[in-house]
């Protein structure tokens, strides 16, 4: 038996999102929206969403006189990125269950 | 989107990430400047028996300031930080501090066993008398190449791991050699570990910022 894939991280620019912060400890709105080629509208909304399932943490604050907005994963995001994968690995080698 | 693709998108961008780094190797260039000149000039001076009316290592305190401007500026461009990254941070200020810390210590053991070295050339009349300042280059080659080596490591850096190593093979040689050698491997240290990595951070930086036409 399958589980199911969790739908808030089976969508292309949240899971972009969700690996690209699982690889570094925290980065820019502006870093998340060049490495994934997004729009800042687009990827504004996907961030709230990942923000409002408990994932993802956001900071606003202003550096230099500009708004600045920082991500990084949560505890629950790491959890819920993690059980992804080895659902995704049950998916790919169903022998292996 | 399938499972093979959310798969090798997560492959992708964990990669992104892991390539983020855009080091101008300006740092790296600052230093492995300063520090060669420093050693050569030294080199030159000693050989060429040539006095200069100062020191020529306080240009490494006065290489501190544009250091700290650099710090700042590539903190500021840095738009992610990654778990290795204060790490390294802290591994380069522990190796800074080091160096000071060094210097004070060779300062004192100098100016403790200069007197005795005196006194024991006017009573044995012996001219060739160990100088401690050969054997103290090897504890700073010693120090130049643990940051050295953790940053090639940690970066996947191989120039800059190769030039880690060539500090300690240079450290190893200059316990064998004089002091006017032991400037000498110093030069070529400072060269490996930070000019010419330096140098290839600088060119691939350049290669990728976006041309203003």
């Amino acid at each position: 038996m399958f589980k199911e894939l969790n739908p808030i991280l089976h969508s292309q620019l949240r899971l972009a999102v969700v690996s690209l912060l699982i690889a570094v400890k925290e980065a820019e709105f502006t870093f998340l929206k060049d490495k994934t080629n997004s729009t800042a509208g687009n990827l504004s909304v996907q961030i709230n969403k990942l923000k409002e399932a408990g994932y993802v943490e956001v900071t606003k604050q202003f550096k230099d006189n500009y708004p600045q907005t920082t991500c990084k994963m949560t505890k629950k995001g790491v959890d819920a990125f993690e059980a992804y994968v080895l659902a995704l690995q049950a998916y790919m080698n169903p022998t292996t269950q | 989107m399938t499972e093979k693709e959310s798969l090798e998108l997560i492959s992708k961008m964990i990669n992104k990430a892991q390539n983020r780094y855009h080091d101008s190797g300006t740092g790296p260039i600052l230093w492995g400047t300063v520090i060669s000149i420093c050693s050569l000039v030294t080199y030159f001076r000693i050989l060429y028996q040539f006095s200069l009316p100062f020191d020529i290592w306080y240009l490494t305190f006065i290489a501190i300031v544009p250091q700290i401007f650099i710090a700042i500026r590539e903190n500021r461009l840095n738009k992610a930080r990654g778990y290795d990254d204060d790490i390294l941070d802290a591994v380069w200020m522990v190796f800074g501090m080091s160096i000071f810390l060094l210097i004070f210590i060779n300062a004192n053991i100098v100016s403790t066993l200069q007197p005795v070295i005196e006194f024991y050339k006017t009573k044995s009349a012996v001219s060739t008398v160990p100088n401690y300042n050969s054997f103290a280059t090897s504890f700073f080659l010693l120090l130049y190449g643990i940051p050295t080596i953790i940053t090639g490591t940690c970066r996947k850096m191989k120039p800059m791991l190769y030039g880690g190593v060539i500090c300690w093979i240079c450290c190893i040689v200059s316990v064998f050699t004089d002091i006017t050698w032991d400037m000498l491997l110093t030069a070529i240290a400072a060269i490996s570990a930070w000019l010419i990595p330096g140098i290839l951070l600088r060119v691939k930086y350049t290669k990728l910022q976006p041309t203003n036409v």
